[in-house]
C-alpha cells in the first residue's frame, strides 16, 4: 500500500452525533490529534431527529399539590421539597430495561446526568424555561416524575447543533462525508479503519491509536421505521465483520407513535403533555393495559398494547394497521407552544392539524437496544469476561453498555450518548496519554475492500444474472416486519432467518448501475444493505434462541419473563460465517434493585 | 401549481444531471413514474433510483425535514425535497423541473459544493462564548429572552435560503442570511459574552449592510423562519453595539449573581 493511502490520527472516531462528537470533544481538551468521519454532514447526523427531551433529576418541577402523579405541573419553589431523586431515576430505568440493563453503568449515566444538562446549557443549547428561568420539565413514559428537559420538541436538534459548534470552538477536525467501512482488529488491537472519501471515491487506510464507533442505530431494517434513511447499522455490522461480538441484538424498540404509513415520530411528549391513544372504537385503550401509567406506560408495552388493538380488529385506516393519537383537548396553545415541529409534520405528512382532528399512528422501529458491546468507559469488549478489544470504543446507540437492557425508556438515549460519548472521549486520551501507540496492519484491508467495491460495479445490473440491490433491502424490511417485529415466535423467526439467508445468497450477484467514482451514493447503498443484512441475521438468531419475553423481545409462544433461564445479556461472534451464541451475566445490585414483576 | 390530480397516472419528472468528470454540461433527463397517494418529491427521486436509474444522485436522511441534506431547486424555488407532496408542484401536463441548489458548483447531479456555505457559518463563530465564570447550574434566561432566539434556533442549515439569496448571487463573501441568522442566534443570547465583537464582523464589508431586503430567503425557508428580520435587528444593533456590549456585561452579572459559580473554561468536560 502507498504511503498516500495512509492517514494517521491519535484518535478516529466514526460518527458524529452527540456521542461521538462529545467523545472528540472531551478527548479534545487534551490536544490530541482527533479526526471525526461521517458519512452525512455532522449536522444531518440523526441524534438531531431525537424530539421530546433528555432525562436529568433537576427538581424544577412537580405535580400541583392534591392532584395525584398525573395531575399539572407547577414550579418547585426555591427550598421546596424534591419530588425526584437518582435512586427512582434509576429504578425507573431498570424497570424499564426488564432487568437486562447493566446497574453499574445506569447509576454512572444517571448520577452523570443533572451536570450533562448544565454543560450542555452552558455551551448555549436553548432550553425551554420555567417563567423564574430554570429548565423546563415534562413527564415522559416510564419515569415516575416529571424529567424530561427540552427544547420545545425539537431537543435533539439544538443539543446536536450545540455540541458541534463547541467542537469546532476546539477545533475537532471532521472528515465530512467520509464513509468508514472497515474496522482493522488483529489479534484483539484495533489498528485503525478504512474509509472511502464520498466525494472522490478515494479509498484510504486510517491509522490511530484509538478507534471509536458513534456510528447509531438499526433501524432500517424494518418497513415502518422512524430512522433517518442513514440509519443502516453500518458500525454494528463492520464490527461484527472485524470479530467483535454483537450484544443483546434481539432487542429492537418499537415506539408507539409514528405517523400512519410513514413511520415518522410523534414524539412520546405528545402522551407526556397529556395525548391520548384511542382505537376505531373511540376507546382509550391503555386502560385495559396499564391502567396506572395509562399511556405513558413504557414503550415496549404500550406498542405491543397498540399492535393487539390492531390485531383483534381494532384499528383505523384503510388497512387496519392504525390507531389514533388524540392531542385536541391540549388546545391550541399548548400544541403550538410545546409540540410545534409534530403538528407541523402532522400537517405536512398526513394533512392532519392535530388541533383539530386525531392523528393516524402506528408502532414504528425506533431504537436498537443491542451493539457492540462495551464497559462504562466505552471500551469494548470482546468477550463475556470482559476482555479488552484495545484501542476500541464505542458509545451511543450502536454500543450496548448496557444502560438500556431489553427496553430504553424515552428521553434515556440522549443521555445515555452524551454521558458515555463524554465518557468515552476521556478513556481514549487517557489511553493514548498512557502511551498507547500505532500498531503494525499485517493484512491487506485496503485491497479487501478495493475487491468488494469492484465487484459491486462488475457487471450489469439489469442483466438476468443481477440481483437489484433495492429489491433485496425491501424483501429483508418486509420479511423482518413481518417476522421480526413486535410479536415472534418460533415459526416466524425461523422464516425470518431463511430468507434474511437466502437475500444473503442473493446478495452475492447484486451489481450497482453506477460505475463512477465521484459521490457515488449507489454504491453506499449497496454496501449499506450488506450491512442490513449482516446484522439482521444476527438479530434472527439471538431473538430465535431467546425463549422468553423480556422488554422489547416478545415471544408468543414464550409470553413469560423467564429470570432462571435469562436473565443474560445474549453475545454474537461471527464464526464460519454464521452468528454463535454465548452469554454473559448481567451487573445486578442484588439488595437495592432485585428483579421483581413488570407491571405499569 | 395545478389543481388537477394525477394520482394513479403517470407523471414526468425531469431532473438536472451533470457528472463534471464525464460531461459537458448539465442535461435535464425525463423519467416517468406513477404517482401513489401521498408521494413526496424526495420519495419519487427514491424510486426513481431503486427503479430506473441508479446512478442518480442526491442528498437525505432524515426524510422529515429536520436534517438538512436535502434542499433542491423545484421548478426554480428552493425546498426540501422530503416534505413536499409531489402533487403540489405539477404542471397542467404533470411534469415537474428538479436542479440543484444555484450559486454553488455542481459535485453531481443535485449534490452541490457547499465549502463556500459552512465556510461563512464557521466565519460567524457559530459557538457560543459563555462568560469565564458560569453559575454551577442553568443560567436563569427569562422565558422572553428564550422566545427571542427561537426564530434563529430552529434553522437546519439547509440551505434554501443561502441558494435564494441574489447577493450570494452576485457576491459570494457575503455572508448570506443562515449564517447571519446564525450571528443574531449568538448576539441575542444573554449567555454569549462576545456580542459586540460578533456585531463589529457582521456589521462589516460582507455583512448585514449588504442584505437587499429582497425578502427570497424568508420564502425559501422550509422552517418559516426569517433571516430578513435578523438581519434587520442586527442592523439596528450594530449602530449602538457599544451600548448594546455594555447592556449584555450588566445582564450577566445579574445572570450568574446570588448563584454558586464555577469557571466555563472547559464545560462540562
Amino acid at each position: 500500500m502507498s504511503d498516500s493511502e495512509i492517514i494517521t490520527h491519535d484518535i478516529i472516531i466514526v460518527g458524529a452525533g452527540l456521542a461521538g462528537t462529545w467523545a472528540a470533544m472531551t478527548a479534545g481538551e487534551e490536544k490530541l490529534d482527533i479526526a471525526v468521519l461521517s458519512k452525512v454532514h455532522p449536522l444531518r447526523s440523526h441524534s438531531g431527529a431525537a424530539q421530546g427531551g433528555i432525562a436529568a433529576v433537576l427538581n424544577n418541577v412537580r405535580p400541583v399539590e392534591g392532584t395525584g402523579p398525573r395531575g399539572p405541573l407547577e414550579p418547585i419553589p426555591p427550598g421546596g421539597e424534591a419530588v425526584d431523586s437518582l435512586d427512582l431515576h434509576m429504578f425507573d430505568t431498570i424497570k424499564g430495561s426488564d432487568w437486562l440493563g447493566d446497574q453499574d453503568a445506569i447509576e454512572i449515566m444517571i448520577s452523570e446526568a443533572p451536570e450533562i444538562i448544565y454543560a450542555y446549557e452552558h455551551m448555549g443549547c436553548v432550553f425551554s424555561r420555567l417563567p423564574d428561568g430554570r429548565i423546563a420539565q415534562r413527564r415522559f413514559g416510564g419515569h415516575s416524575a416529571p424529567r424530561a428537559n427540552y427544547s420545545a420538541d425539537y431537543t435533539g436538534h439544538v443539543l446536536l447543533h450545540t455540541i458541534h459548534e463547541q467542537a469546532l470552538r476546539r477545533g475537532v477536525k471532521f472528515y465530512s462525508e467520509w464513509y468508514c467501512m472497515d474496522l482493522i482488529v488483529e489479534e484483539n488491537i484495533c489498528r485503525g479503519i478504512v474509509a472511502l472519501d464520498i466525494l472522490n471515491g478515494k479509498l484510504y487506510t486510517m491509522r490511530a491509536k484509538a478507534v471509536m464507533f458513534g456510528t447509531g442505530g438499526y433501524g432500517r431494517a424494518w418497513k415502518i421505521t422512524s430512522n433517518a434513511l442513514a440509519n443502516t447499522g453500518d458500525g454494528v455490522a463492520i464490527s461484527y465483520n472485524a470479530g467483535v461480538p454483537l450484544m443483546d441484538m434481539e432487542f429492537v424498540q418499537f415506539h408507539p407513535t409514528g405517523l400512519y404509513q410513514k413511520g415518522i415520530l410523534m414524539t412520546e411528549a405528545c402522551r407526556g403533555e397529556g395525548g391520548y391513544l384511542v382505537n376505531s372504537t373511540d376507546e382509550r385503550f391503555m386502560e385495559r393495559y396499564a391502567p396506572d401509567k395509562m399511556e405513558l406506560a413504557p414503550r415496549d408495552l404500550v406498542s405491543r398494547a397498540e399492535q393487539m388493538e390492531i390485531e383483534e380488529g381494532r384499528g383505523i385506516g384503510p388497512d387496519s394497521q392504525g390507531l389514533y393519537l388524540d392531542m385536541r383537548h391540549l388546545g391550541e396553545q399548548k400544541i403550538c407552544e410545546r409540540l410545534p415541529q409534530v403538528r407541523d409534520l402532522a400537517i405536512k405528512f398526513a394533512g392532519v392539524d392535530m388541533i383539530d382532528a386525531p392523528v393516524p399512528i402506528q408502532p414504528t422501529a425506533h431504537y436498537s437496544m443491542g451493539g457492540i458491546p462495551a464497559d462504562s468507559n466505552g471500551q469494548v469488549i470482546a468477550d463475556a469476561d470482559g476482555t479488552h478489544i484495545l484501542g476500541f470504543f464505542a458509545a451511543g446507540e450502536c454500543a450496548c453498555i448496557s444502560v438500556h437492557g431489553a427496553n430504553r425508556l424515552g428521553t434515556n438515549s440522549l443521555l445515555g450518548a452524551s454521558v458515555f460519548g463524554r465518557r468515552a472521549g476521556r478513556a481514549m486520551a487517557e489511553f493514548v496519554k498512557d502511551g498507547a501507540d500505532l500498531q503494525p496492519i499485517h493484512d491487506d484491508p485496503l485491497q479487501r475492500n478495493q475487491e468488494r467495491i469492484k465487484h459491486l460495479m462488475d457487471g450489469d445490473p439489469a442483466s438476468n444474472n443481477h440481483e437489484s440491490v433495492s429489491r433485496i433491502a425491501e424483501e429483508l424490511k418486509g420479511t423482518m416486519t413481518q417476522n421480526c417485529g413486535i410479536f415472534r415466535d418460533e415459526e416466524r423467526l425461523a422464516n425470518a432467518m431463511r430468507k434474511v439467508n437466502e437475500l444473503q445468497e442473493r446478495y452475492k450477484s447484486a451489481r450497482i448501475m453506477d460505475k463512477s467514482g465521484r459521490f457515488n451514493t449507489d454504491l453506499l447503498e449497496a454496501i449499506e444493505t450488506d450491512h442490513l443484512l449482516t446484522f439482521s441475521e444476527v438479530v434472527v438468531a439471538s431473538g430465535m434462541a431467546r425463549t422468553e419475553s423480556r422488554g422489547a423481545h416478545y415471544r408468543t409462544d414464550y409470553p413469560a419473563r423467564d429470570d432462571e433461564d435469562w436473565l443474560k445479556h445474549t453475545l454474537a461472534h461471527k464464526e464460519e460465517d454464521k452468528p454463535k451464541l454465548s452469554y454473559k451475566s448481567v451487573n445486578i445490585d442484588w439488595e437495592k434493585f432485585p428483579p421483581q414483576e413488570r407491571k405499569y | 401549481m395545478a389543481n388537477c390530480s394525477f394520482e394513479g397516472q403517470s407523471v414526468t419528472v425531469r431532473i438536472q444531471r451533470f457528472n463534471p468528470e464525464v460531461d459537458k454540461k448539465p442535461r435535464l433527463k425525463e423519467f416517468v413514474i406513477t404517482l401513489e397517494p401521498g408521494t413526496t418529491i424526495l420519495d419519487a427521486l427514491r424510486e426513481i433510483k431503486n427503479e430506473q436509474d441508479g446512478s442518480l444522485t442526491y442528498r437525505r436522511s432524515c426524510r422529515h425535514a429536520i436534517c438538512g441534506s436535502c434542499a433542491m431547486n423545484v421548478n426554480g424555488k428552493n425546498m426540501l425535497a422530503c416534505n413536499q407532496p409531489l402533487k403540489d408542484h405539477l404542471d397542467r401536463k404533470g411534469r415537474i423541473t428538479i436542479r440543484p441548489l444555484p450559486y454553488q458548483p455542481i459535485i453531481k447531479d443535485l449534490v452541490v459544493d457547499r465549502s463556500v456555505f459552512w465556510g461563512q457559518y464557521q466565519r460567524v463563530k457559530p459557538w457560543l462564548i459563555p462568560p469565564r465564570d458560569v453559575p454551577e447550574k442553568e443560567f436563569c434566561m427569562s422565558p422572553e429572552e428564550v422566545e427571542a432566539l427561537k426564530n434563529a434556533e430552529k434553522c437546519i442549515m439547509c440551505g434554501a435560503c443561502y441558494a435564494s439569496c441574489q447577493v450570494i448571487g452576485l457576491n459570494k463573501r457575503y455572508i448570506g442570511p443562515h449564517a447571519l441568522l446564525k450571528a443574531f442566534q449568538r448576539i441575542l443570547d444573554p449567555r454569549d459574552s462576545a456580542p459586540g465583537e460578533r456585531l463589529a464582523d457582521v456589521a462589516g464589508d460582507d455583512g448585514v449592510f449588504r442584505c437587499h431586503t429582497i425578502f427570497n430567503c424568508i420564502d425559501a425557508c422550509p422552517k418559516e423562519l426569517n433571516p430578513t428580520q435578523a438581519i434587520e435587528t442586527l442592523r439596528k444593533l450594530a449602530q449602538k453595539r457599544q451600548a448594546f456590549d455594555a447592556q449584555r456585561r450588566e445582564r450577566q452579572k445579574s445572570l450568574i449573581n446570588s448563584a454558586p459559580i464555577m469557571s466555563a473554561e472547559r464545560p462540562g468536560v
